[in-house]
């Protein structure tokens, strides 16, 4: 009956492990509804998602107490203790994931007032599908405890990388065919590098989790030898 | 449950204390004793019905199938609620005072332990348990979603939680509402154009504008001529769903739609690229119809699609979204895209992705809502693919039978 005897630390973890997955399923809801904020250059969905940025925080800041509330009072061991630290570091993550969309929502009010070439609104629909794809698949891999899917995520980030790359390249063209003057480029820039980060931390979370579920840290050495722009798969494709 | 425990563990005693007393005054008396001891707990418990046994043990017996009797009955009433419930599409949760599930159905049990939009949802009725009152809920999705979510607390503390999917009702409101404003966008701005036109016509005594006026009433009158063309189609389309089925070439149905909007293309200099080489020979369709929904797909292309471009225009062997062998067409473009909030509302009548070029595109609004007609009346469907800037692709599927090689599907 060792359950019994550490019911207050798994009932503890099990809330950590509901709220990171809800924390998750709010910065997703938050990169789709941005982007539709974005491209129909709705300030007033701009701004609730700016104001949506301070209950993510607070999720985020009573998730981190109780985690050190569990670290100190239950002395978690083995998977337990990874699964608090990890969902620590996740729940990290995820906050600075809601804060991109916050940056995202701010240059959109920038811009307002500026029609967008079509070209980049496309590409900016599909980072934000990829983006939100790639949260939504680390929150599966975490609730799942699946580590084969976090370790995958480095790979399925690759898409994004590859878009943003498209991105700068058919804003280029929009530049020199007059379509986007040098400050709306500038915040497109940004933009795209911020849906690119969304999918890093995405990428981020997939590590932690594999690390939760195997106990081994990811190999950075052999990550970094496929991890060049334009290398490994990204080019097989 | 517990009252029936106590009430067993009373019998038992009554059973033991008569064995106890049996052994210094003799087993009858015993009995008798026991029997009396058992008969009063009863009594006190409000189960008379089972008084008046001489033996203790077989009244134990009596209560424990009472007992259990009573409990499969309540089992058996809540596999049924339970049943009931889960055959309902909202979620369905109850709560006890304290805020602990007592009971929920299918829906209800995947939300609360459900991820992505779930977790959300979920924690809007645990916010809500606090509260009561009803709360609606906006999911960006994919797919987008809107929930409602009703708390009610019952007479005994319990409160119930009903969350339902309407995203369905609303896009059908969002059409009706829109529907409106559409149709009177559509039509009353050509008529109101022709009244001001003509005014000025009455007042006016130079040839050269009179000339002038009188082309662009032309231009507005053949503006809703066309649109009423296309309103008695669509609507012909609907009532009269009566197929006039035929075989007949797939290349002779695309070659005849290509042909008629040949000559807007070529004043825009955009280019066909027709590819019927998919092994498809003669297709059993309604050709009128058929050929009226590629050319409303082929007139789209062009008119969306910058000067200089080439239109795509291919037949293949596939399978419908229903499952059945058939074939279909195709028509790409290069062109602007559809924004990803228009793409599901694109085929409903007199939607408009952008009004404001609506009047440099002409047309008004009906040309998908027709194609998607034309699939229905042939239990096929109609599918889009978009990106904004990148193109458009639309797929037509006709279940009909194939001529060519029966495993053409897997090899393609």
């Amino acid at each position: 009956m060792t359950e019994d005897l550490r019911k207050n630390l798994h009932r503890g973890i099990d809330s950590i492990q509901h709220d990171v997955v809800r924390l998750s399923a709010m910065v997703a809801e938050g990169v789709v509804a941005g982007t539709a904020a974005l491209l129909d250059s709705d300030m007033d969905a701009a701004q609730s998602l700016i104001d949506a940025d301070d209950v993510l925080d607070e999720l985020t800041n009573d998730l981190e107490e109780r985690c050190f509330a569990v670290l100190a009072l239950e002395q978690p061991m083995a998977s337990d203790l990874r699964s608090v630290t990890g969902s620590l570091r996740i729940a990290s993550d995820l906050e600075r994931a809601g804060d991109l969309v916050v940056n995202i929502m701010k240059g959109a009010r920038r811009m307002y007032g500026q029609d967008l070439p079509v070209r980049l609104r496309g590409i900016i629909q599909q980072m934000s599908e990829e983006s939100a794809r790639l949260i939504r698949l680390a929150s599966d891999a975490y609730a799942e405890r699946n580590g084969a899917l976090g370790s995958a995520l480095n790979e399925i980030d690759n898409r994004l990388d590859e878009l943003q790359r498209d991105f700068i390249a058919a804003m280029f063209d929009a530049h020199t065919n007059g379509e986007c003057e040098l400050p709306q480029a500038v915040q497109l820039a940004l933009i795209a590098r911020y849906y690119e980060r969304i999918g890093d931390h995405a990428v981020n979370i997939g590590e932690r989790v594999a690390f939760i579920a195997t106990g081994a840290l990811p190999d950075y050495a052999a990550m970094g030898a496929r991890g060049v722009p334009g290398a490994g798969s990204a080019e097989e494709e | 449950m517990s009252q029936a425990a106590v009430l067993l563990l009373g019998l038992l005693a009554g059973v033991i204390g008569g064995a106890v007393v049996g052994g210094v005054v003799g087993a009858r008396r015993s009995r008798r004793l026991g029997a009396r001891r058992v008969d009063d707990e009863l009594r006190a418990s409000g189960l008379e019905h089972l008084t008046g046994g001489a033996d203790p043990a077989a009244a134990v017996v009596r209560v424990v199938r009472e007992v259990r009797r009573s409990a499969a009955e309540e089992s058996r009433a809540r596999a049924l609620l339970v049943d009931v419930l889960d055959g309902l599409p909202p979620a369905i949760v109850l709560f006890d005072s304290a805020g602990v599930v007592v009971l929920s159905n299918s829906e209800g049990a995947r939300m609360l332990g459900g991820r992505h939009g779930e977790a959300i949802v979920a924690r809007v009725v645990r916010d809500l348990l606090a509260t009561g009152g009803d709360r609606a809920v906006e999911l960006a999705g994919p797919p987008a979603r809107h929930v409602e979510i009703a708390m009610r607390v019952l007479a005994d503390g319990h409160r119930v939680a009903v969350v339902d999917d309407v995203t369905e009702r609303r896009r059908l409101e969002g059409i009706r509402r829109d529907f409106v404003a559409n149709i009177s966008h559509e039509l009353r701005t050509p008529v109101g154009a022709i009244v001001v036109l003509t005014e000025a016509m009455i007042d006016q005594a130079e040839p050269a504008v009179l000339e002038r006026l009188g082309a662009k009433v032309h231009r507005e009158a053949v503006r809703v001529s066309e649109a009423i063309d296309d309103l008695i189609e669509l609507s012909r389309l609907e009532h009269d769903a009566g197929l006039d089925v035929a075989p007949v070439l797939a290349a002779s149905l695309v070659r005849e739609a290509v042909g008629r909007v040949a000559h807007a293309a070529e004043e825009r200099g955009i280019g066909f690229r027709c590819d019927v080489s998919g092994g498809v020979d003669e297709v059993l369709v309604d050709e009128r119809q058929v050929v009226s929904a590629l050319v409303n797909l082929l007139d789209n292309a062009v008119k969306y699609s910058p000067a200089g471009s080439v239109v795509t225009v291919g037949v293949r062997p596939c399978t419908t979204g229903a499952g059945a062998r058939g074939v279909c067409f195709e028509v790409a473009d290069e062109g602007i895209g559809i924004p990803a909030r228009d793409l599901e509302r694109i085929f409903e009548r007199f939607y408009r992705v952008d009004r404001a070029r609506s009047r440099s595109t002409g047309g008004i609004g009906l040309g998908l809502a027709i194609v998607r007609h034309v699939a229905q009346n042939h239990a096929g469907d109609i599918a889009v693919s978009s990106r904004e800037g990148t193109g458009t692709t639309f797929t037509l599927r006709i279940p009909t039978p194939v001529d060519g090689p029966a495993d053409h599907e897997e090899t393609s």
